[in-house]
């Protein structure tokens, strides 16, 4: 008898269903890109290299409005001096540890599945010395649907909340863990940053 | 084929008596003898196959409403897509360049020239009128299956016209439907 075969698992895009690999033959590429540099990050390096360099210019804007301290002339950036002092102070917080540099926000994101399934992922409460779990099992009971710890793809750890509960958790965080700024939180939209606040 | 197919194409859906559902068990097993070793547990022996009739003579094997595989007529049986992604070895398999791509997902029937490129990849045991899996240059998973119009050797030697017809490809009408209910 031959040997049973193990199904091999498919990385299909939850934007376009096709094949993550194939997304860039799908009828719309720039909607799975968010997507893909989340889950999916070493088959499109590029676009990673892509939203670095966005991301830097975002840094480099913001340093130049500070620097200036005068209004930025792009409304859609709100990232005044004042956000980045902010940011500047809470980098002292409990805990202690703070391993390398690593900028202390809370990134959340929607993903949709199956055009009206989706997910709100949130990440990064745990530089802000909170335990997933314990974010998880009170977003899970906020919000009345399932919340769990997963690891995302780049290996740290994230908080799935299903369902699409994106513009009421800014306050449910700020509430519930007053070190979290609101400053400090953002959205990822159409694979760009935004800021909550 | 697929290219427009939704379930408003289905015409009948129907749990096939054992003898045919016996029949149907062995041509796929004799076609793809590398699934038989999970054959149970795609195809359970105590779980109702269905069939759904189609326009066009087509037909659609389904298990718990899962469309697994198709045939035309009383040609082969041959895996949807989402089940070739699992189990890829158990098919022949032919890959075009990536020129190809995205005429293949088009719907378009394989050209000769997309396989004999540098980037495409002919298996010479794959002969004529036999079902393949049409793979991509530079890509892991199957894009299309395809059923040859020439064998492997005469696409090579003859290089025009259509080598493989396209049967059923990415996000046509039967990737969208991941169930039928
Ligand atoms: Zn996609």
């Amino acid at each position: 008898m031959a040997e049973k075969p193990q199904p091999v698992r498919v990385l299909y895009c939850q934007v376009c269903s096709l094949p993550a690999e194939y997304c860039e033959f799908g009828s719309d590429f720039e909607k799975c890109k968010p997507w893909l540099i989340q889950n999916a990050p070493d088959l499109y390096p590029d676009l990673l290299k892509e939203a670095d360099s966005k991301e830097a210019d975002k840094v480099a804007q913001q340093l130049q409005s500070t620097a200036l301290s005068s209004g930025s002339a792009d409304g859609s950036a709100p990232s005044g001096g004042a956000s980045a002092s902010k940011q500047e102070e809470v980098k002292r917080l409990p805990g202690g540890k703070i391993k390398r540099k690593e900028k202390q926000e809370v990134v959340i994101e929607k993903i949709v599945r199956n055009k009206r399934k989706c997910i709100t992922t949130v990440k990064g409460l745990e530089l802000f010395g909170i335990k997933l779990s314990d974010a998880s099992k009170k977003l899970g009971k906020k919000f009345a649907t399932g919340a769990s710890v997963v690891k995302g793809p780049t290996e740290k750890e994230q908080i799935d909340v299903q369902g699409d509960i994106a513009y009421d958790i800014v306050e449910f965080i700020t509430e519930t863990w007053p070190d979290v700024p609101e400053t400090a939180i953002f959205f990822i939209e159409d694979g760009r940053k935004v800021a909550a606040a | 084929m697929f290219k427009k197919f939704s379930s408003e194409d289905v015409s009948s859906q129907n749990q096939v008596k054992a003898s045919v559902q016996r029949k149907i068990r062995q041509s796929i097993a004799d076609e793809y003898p590398g699934l038989e070793p999970v054959l149970d547990d795609l195809l359970p022996k105590k779980s109702p196959l269905i069939v759904a009739k189609c326009q066009n003579h087509l037909n659609l094997v389904l298990v718990n409403n899962v469309p697994l595989f198709f045939n035309v007529r009383d040609g082969p049986y041959m895996p949807t897509l989402r089940l070739l992604h699992q189990y890829p070895n158990i098919m022949k398999k032919l890959q075009v360049d990536r020129g190809a791509i995205k005429f293949v997902l088009a719907g378009a029937n394989i050209m000769c020239p997309g396989l004999t490129s540098p980037g495409g990849v002919l298996d010479d045991d794959v002969a004529e009128e036999s079902p393949v899996a049409i793979m991509a240059e530079g890509k892991q998973h199957a894009l299309a299956i395809g059923f040859t119009k020439m064998s492997a050797k005469d696409i090579r030697a003859i290089n025009k016209g259509i080598g493989v017809d396209n049967m059923h490809y990415l996000n046509d009408g039967l990737w969208k439907m991941e169930r039928l209910d």
